[in-house]
């Protein structure tokens, strides 16, 4: 059973509503050039990295690290800090 | 392989009235899966079958098969709000979206098979004097191009859509709009079964339950395509996969400018007739189309949820976005109940216009990125698709819709939004 993704776990703020959050684009593959960072986007079923921003809460931006297929969550981490 | 769909007619219809049950037979027939075939088609959706219904009936390619992960018009071909027009701003796109207008028109007589064509009218609400510029060089810029758009002052919004309500009740009131009439509706799931039926009786194998992996390449040239039910060798191979266009060019290697999202729509229980056109409404804090069917349900969507999915189930904020429009637009439908809801995934491209080109290899197309243009573009994309692939050279109506225009700059950015498919 697939789980509809609800919230969002900000490093600041906790568990909000998806609603505060707001969806940027995936995150480029390492060494992309201009051209691909800017246009094309990374498209895995399986995993999915993104970047977001807590624009209704902290405002942080976020990387995500999620599964687009069943919606669940993998990792919320602040931008630049992530593993 | 019990025979094939008889041709419809009102006579034989009548006959079929009176001679039993075994007149109706199965609109596609349950063919295997052969070996080889001259062209095999990923995705058995409207813009598949249609692929394969020109290749078939208009360039006479013997061997194709329709290859479908799960069935027939499980995707979007059957998950749309059944919308079709041509109202489009730039020429690239109007007068490819015109060409599927036309094509919508004659389509039940051309399949044999009744897609109930509605041209109910289309009708772009404004609420502002400067949407109403926006809309006035939309409407002229059809107008160029031959395609019939009018656009109304207030008073004739009110005499042409008698459901809405009169002012002073609406919080975003309207000032104005642009009326296609032409546009309107097509019944959905009737597309995708008088496709598969008409491209069958031309010997078209539709194979349901069968998912494509990956491509066979012998010395750098594809040959065929990994399966579940086995490998096929293909001579050509075309894509036509909707959401999962992404996931496809990843399979092969090409990122694409292509975002995977998830759109909702959902209908009411019937009620009796209201709506007699197709209204969109988008204000300040969301968008709203809205039409009722012929049963007499309400169908209403709106916006994306905003971001990648495919799990074909929507975000709940975005379904209470819709109906929140829905009722300011229309305050007499705020006591209905929702039958169903669903979620269709959309490939979004980072221009809104569609691609249909080669991908990587000469021998493999795409036909994807359709955006919000799916359905009603599939006549026209399902011709010029076929052409494309039969001939080697793309016609003039798909010319500028290659994979390439985004790296080359020519981009075809109908909303002016810049490289993401949602508002930011």
């Amino acid at each position: 059973m697939n789980a509809v993704m609800m919230r969002l776990t900000c490093p600041f703020c906790g568990a909000r509503e998806l609603n505060e959050f707001q969806f940027h684009k995936t995150a480029p593959e390492p060494g992309a050039n201009p051209f691909a960072s800017v246009y094309e986007r990374v498209n895995r079923t399986e995993i999915s990295q993104e970047y977001w921003q807590h624009v209704q809460g902290c405002r942080a931006w976020l990387y995500v690290s999620r599964n687009p297929s069943t919606g669940e969550v993998y990792q919320v981490s602040l931008l630049g800090t992530q593993p | 392989m019990s025979g094939r769909s008889p041709r419809y007619s009102a006579w034989s219809l009548l006959r079929g009235r009176f001679s039993g049950p075994g007149f109706w037979r199965p609109l596609w027939s349950g063919r295997q899966l052969q070996k080889a075939y001259d062209v095999v088609v990923v995705g058995a959706g409207g813009h598949g079958l249609a692929t394969a219904y020109h290749l078939a009936r208009d360039h006479g390619i013997q061997r194709i098969a329709v290859l479908e992960k799960r069935l027939v018009g499980y995707g979007n071909v059957g998950r749309n709000t059944t919308i079709v027009r041509s109202n489009y701003l730039l020429p690239e796109n109007h007068y490819f979206y015109e060409d599927a207008l036309r094509r919508w028109e004659t389509l039940s007589r051309d399949l044999n098979y009744n897609v109930m064509y509605s041209p109910r009218g289309v009708l772009d609400l404004a609420l502002s004097d400067g949407e109403m510029v926006s809309l006035a060089r939309r409407g002229n810029a059809m107008r160029l191009a031959g395609i019939d758009a009018e656009l109304m002052d207030r008073a004739g919004v009110m005499k042409f859509a008698r459901e809405l309500v009169p002012a002073g009740t609406r919080r975003f009131d309207i000032v104005g709009g642009l009326l296609q009439q032409r546009g309107g509706t097509v019944r959905h799931d009737a597309v995708a079964w008088g496709y598969a039926r008409a491209a069958s009786a031309l010997g078209v194998d539709i194979i349901e339950d069968c998912e494509v992996t990956g491509l066979v390449t012998t010395g750098g040239v594809v040959t065929g395509v990994e399966t579940s039910q086995g490998s096929v060798a293909a001579g050509r191979v075309v894509f036509a996969v909707a959401g999962h266009t992404g996931a496809i060019g990843t399979m092969l290697g090409v990122p694409l400018p292509v975002e995977t999202h998830l759109l909702q729509a959902m209908v009411t229980e019937p009620i009796k007739p209201l709506i007699n056109s197709v209204l969109i409404y988008v204000h300040p804090h969301g968008e709203v189309y809205i039409l009722q069917s012929d049963r007499g349900g309400v169908v209403m969507g709106g916006f994306l949820d905003g971001f990648p999915s495919y799990t074909r189930e929507g975000r709940w904020s975005r379904l209470e976005d819709v109906v929140q429009s829905a009722v300011a637009l229309l305050p007499q439908i705020a006591g209905l109940r929702i039958l169903r809801h669903w979620a269709g995934t959309n490939d979004m491209t980072m221009d809104g216009s569609f691609i249909i080109d080669r991908i990587r290899y000469d021998n493999v197309f795409l036909n994807g990125g359709w955006c919000y243009g799916g359905f009603k573009s599939i006549p026209a994309s399902g011709a010029a698709c076929a052409q494309f692939v039969a001939t080697g050279t793309a016609p003039d109506l798909i010319r500028a819709h290659t994979l390439s225009r985004f790296a080359s700059g020519h981009l075809l950015d109908e909303r002016g939004g810049g490289p993401f498919p949602v508002r930011l």
